[in-house]
């Protein structure tokens, strides 16, 4: 598999996209923050241009036959040299257009919500700055661009998180992001330092393909702890709490965190190096083990939660468990295919749930469903579609990407992880529908129609357009499977996608409706209670709502390992050691200072007989000896 | 002929002692510049016997040097004293260790100055 | 033993004597009164030694100028007589313990001493002019220096007083 050099248009195609939305960023925040207006619109034309040029890339290399890549020279130190540059594979060209479309669709849509917000310009400047860091992951031809990109998607996801700053929470959620993510990158920043130095290449192309020096031992290290970023970035267990907390930030943000960015950096790059993390079994296991815990973990926890947001949130981190349990059963294009489909339906969901929230100003389901949220037309059927895609039912994309999981699932070697993964859909039809008809069909119809009674900004029309086209998308996406998995695989000789389980196919779509029917049971209809078994069963539902207590961990951890383990030890050895050697040094110090000022300090006659007694001390003394 | 030079040399030390004994033993600022200047005068005979005894005239000079630099230190050191005596009306050499301005921790702990 | 021997061990008795004196006496105007009869004595020693110039110096600005100062500021400061406190037991012990390393290194240095140390002293006189001349001649520097030495003193003095003075109003003031 040779590399080839990027043709000069693609090359400036692909800059376009990554920079443009950098100069937006730049001209909003030095010029434009005063003026919401001409900021949202550059924002928004330079997200339109990114598109535009990642869709041109996207068609002009829809045949390529062997990866592009192109760097120059950034800096080097002796032989060490970081280079800046391109690669261009199916995989970037996709990434790079569901990256580009979902940021121009959700910042068209921001136009609408966040209308008379204080912060509007500041607020599309991250954005663009979001965009910017995304597109240059996804172009970054070795791993230390993309952990500079990585790092920066971290900055600006905090930014975002954090965007009302006026809120404590807020700024809280953006901390504990930062924070949790930063766990992560400490573990990939390990990883690829051993590449860099065992391994010799920070290539990926070099990485994928083997042609690095490193046993398979430290292969294994080495991607153990990449993978640890990826954790981090992709909110897996154990690192999973900081997501539903980033729904502090403006919903448009948490749409594209959830569906396209952010969380989707993670399985990104895990598909990014997917034939090098394939060298190694243990990381295959480990990463369908990660998923798999992740992935009912959260479903879980989105079974009691009663905010729309949250519940979206547990579903975003179950769906990429999803991923990352296909990719670590080497279902290298089904993952990537939930991918893309997930980064639609996903948005979708955000979008929706954010016109509702809009309208009703508050984030419980059920109050929603009590003021009449299913009025809301438009968004209710868009929101269901999405629903729909997330439960995986035909003929919506959701479904395709979910058989093809499990399929991947199917071609495993233990059958636990298929099984798992049904569990799963199951689960995840069941609170997704959950969500739906506790809004749809509440118990107590609240009088009058006050949808738009609060004095929020009715939703415009621009965000109902983005609505539909991401309905659309949702809906019509399936229909390319077999064609974006051609595509996808092409230069991936280590995927084992393919294999067809008729079993796990018909289970699949089966277990969907089943959850679904579940839902129906306790929710949809009229003689149910709304209240689902989970919450019946009191310490379950307990456990489930306060996220199996992994919060209670980390503060656990925080509290006994941190607080009082390592910085109490640091504080005593602080005190005892080092302030106690200071004061001993410091007390001789004085004791002899006093000694010395004691010839000083006295009045002028002891000093005098002082000086006396030596000089003729001295006399003596030289005239004798 | 005149005396040996031992005996001026001796004449010296005594002077010297004398003026050593009262600038170490009086609690008088003015007393301790008498004694200095007792020092003073016995370091000029010594100069001036010595000059004598080898015939050089060096030794007058130097013992014109002294006195000069005497007078010198003694218009400083008695208007020095002066100053002293105006800010504490005092010129006991303990007045000075104790001044309020320079607080000193230590100064009850102090060996060489106890008194009662 | 020759007339000047004899004049010799009287002055330097005197010299003793009134030092003593000087030295022990609780009333500082006797003191520096017994001072003058003792820098007059040394004067004579000097003009016996062959220093008739530094003797006259030492009548003029000693005997006269320095003492007369000493005087102005005993009247100025008017300290009543026996205010002198005594010092405690083991300061005098240290201070005589002083003298006895002092005493003990003139000895010394007097045992060490030359065999023509012991010998009397050729009787010489350097004329005023001799001397003034050699003083000019080699010593111009030194005299210079001590010119400026003394005007600084002067000029110190006189900083010294006003700012005693500056300080007392200043405190008297508030």
């Amino acid at each position: 598999m040779l590399l080839q050099p990027v043709p000069e248009i693609s090359l400036f195609l692909a800059w376009a996209a990554a920079v443009v939305p950098l100069a937006a960023f730049g001209l909003i925040l030095v010029f434009l923050r005063g003026l919401p207006r001409a900021a949202a619109g550059t924002s928004v034309a330079a997200a339109a241009v990114s598109l535009i040029c990642a869709v041109c890339l996207l068609v002009r290399h829809l045949g390529m036959d062997a990866p592009l890549q192109s760097s120059v020279t950034w800096m080097a130190s002796g032989d060490f040299e970081i280079a800046v540059g391109v690669l261009l594979d199916p995989l970037s060209l996709v990434m790079l257009v569901i990256v580009t479309c979902i940021a121009f669709l959700v910042q068209v849509y921001s136009l609408g919500y966040m209308a008379g917000d204080a912060g509007y310009g500041r607020y599309f400047g991250f954005m663009s700055l979001f965009a910017w860091a995304m597109a240059g992951l996804v172009l970054a031809p070795n791993i230390l661009q993309v952990f500079i990109f990585w790092e920066l998607v971290g900055v600006s996801s905090y930014l975002l998180i954090g965007f009302w700053y006026e809120k404590f929470s807020a700024t809280r959620a953006g901390k504990k992001a930062f924070i949790m993510t930063r766990a992560g990158d400490t573990l990939f920043f390990w990883g690829w330092l051993i590449l860099l130095v065992w391994g010799g290449t920070l290539q990926i192309f070099e990485l994928n393909s083997g042609a690095h020096g490193l046993s398979s031992a430290m292969t294994t290290a080495s991607a153990l702890l990449v993978f640890g970023g990826i954790i981090g970035k992709s909110a897996q267990f154990p690192l999973m709490t900081w997501l539903p907390d980033a729904m502090e930030g403006p919903t448009p943000v948490s749409a594209l965190l959830h569906s396209a960015t952010m969380v989707a950096a993670g399985v990104f790059l895990l598909g990014r190096l997917f034939p090098f993390f394939s060298q190694s079994d243990t990381v295959m296991t480990v990463c369908m083990a990660v998923g798999t815990v992740s992935m009912l973990l959260s479903a879980t926890m989105a079974m009691v939660s009663r905010d729309i947001k949250q519940v979206w949130a547990y579903s975003t981190i179950s769906q990429l468990g999803f991923m990352i349990m296909a990719l670590g059963a080497g279902g290298y294009a089904a993952g990537i295919f939930h991918l893309t489909t997930h980064a639609g339906f996903k948005a979708l969901l955000f979008l929706c749930a954010g016109v509702l929230i809009h309208a009703h100003d508050t984030n419980d389901m059920f109050v929603i469903g009590r003021a009449g949220g299913r009025r809301m037309k438009t968004a209710m059927v868009c929101m269901t579609a999405g629903a729909l895609a997330l439960a995986g039912i035909w003929p919506f994309s959701g479904f395709f990407s979910k058989e093809a999981i499990m399929g991947a699932l199917a071609a495993a070697d233990n059958p636990v992880w298929l099984f798992c993964g049904l569990a799963g859909v199951f689960l995840t039809a069941y609170y997704t529908f959950r969500l739906i008809f506790i809004i749809l069909f509440p118990r107590t119809q609240a009088a009058g129609a006050n949808s738009h009674g609060h004095g929020s900004v009715p939703a415009s029309a621009a965000m109902y357009a983005v609505l539909v086209i991401l309905a659309v998308i949702t809906l019509a996406a399936g229909f390319f499977a077999q064609g974006f998995q051609d595509f996808i695989s092409i230069h991936s000789p280590h995927a084992k996608d393919g294999h067809t389980a008729f079993l796990a196919h018909i289970a699949s779509p089966v277990l969907a409706v089943a959850g679904i029917f579940a839902a129906w049971m306790q929710f949809g209809r009229s003689a149910s209670d709304q209240v689902g078994f989970a919450e019946k069963i009191g310490p379950v539902g307990r456990l489930f709502a306060s996220r199996w207590y992994l919060d209670h961990v980390y503060a656990w951890i925080t509290d006994r390992v941190l607080d009082r383990g390592i910085a109490e030890g640091a504080r005593r050895t602080e005190n005892r050691v080092i302030e106690g050697a200071l004061a001993m040094i410091t007390g001789w110090v004085v004791i002899c200072g006093r000694m010395a000022a004691g010839w000083h300090r006295a009045m002028i006659q002891p000093k005098l007989m002082v000086a006396v007694a030596v000089m003729f001390g001295l006399t003596l003394i030289l005239l004798v000896v | 002929m005149i005396v040996p030079y031992t005996h001026v040399m001796l004449l010296g030390a005594i002077v010297f002692l004398m003026g050593m004994i009262c600038t170490l033993t009086r609690r008088n600022l003015i007393m301790i510049i008498v004694g200095l200047e007792i020092m003073l005068n016995a370091a000029a005979i010594v100069f001036v016997g010595a000059g004598l005894q080898f015939q050089q005239i060096e030794g007058q000079v130097m013992a014109l040097f002294i006195v000069a630099v005497a007078a010198a230190e003694v218009s400083v050191g008695l208007a020095m004293v002066v100053c002293i005596y105006r800010q504490r009306h005092s010129i006991d050499p303990q007045c000075i260790e104790n001044s309020p301005r320079v607080p000193d921790p230590k100064a009850a702990s102090e060996p060489l100055t106890l008194n009662p | 033993m020759t007339v000047y021997a004899v004049f010799f061990y009287i002055i330097a008795a005197l010299i003793i004597a009134s030092a003593g004196l000087a030295i022990t006496r609780k009333h500082m105007v006797h003191a520096v009164l017994y001072l003058v009869v003792s820098f007059i004595a040394t004067a004579l020693l000097f003009y016996l030694l062959g220093a008739p110039l530094v003797g006259i110096f030492q009548v003029i600005l000693y005997a006269g100028a320095i003492m007369v100062l000493f005087l102005f500021i005993v009247m100025m400061i008017r300290m009543a007589p026996g205010a002198d406190r005594p010092f405690p037991a083991g300061h005098f012990i240290a201070a005589f313990g002083v003298c006895g390393v002092y005493i003990a290194a003139a000895l010394v240095l007097a045992f060490f001493s030359g065999p023509e140390a012991g010998r009397p002293m050729a009787a010489a006189a350097a004329s005023p002019a001799a001397f003034g001349f050699y003083l000019f001649d080699q010593h111009w520097l030194a005299v210079e220096m001590i010119s400026i030495l003394l005007l600084v003193a002067l000029i110190g003095a006189l900083h010294l007083g006003r700012a005693g003075r500056r300080k007392q109003s200043g405190n008297k003031e508030p």
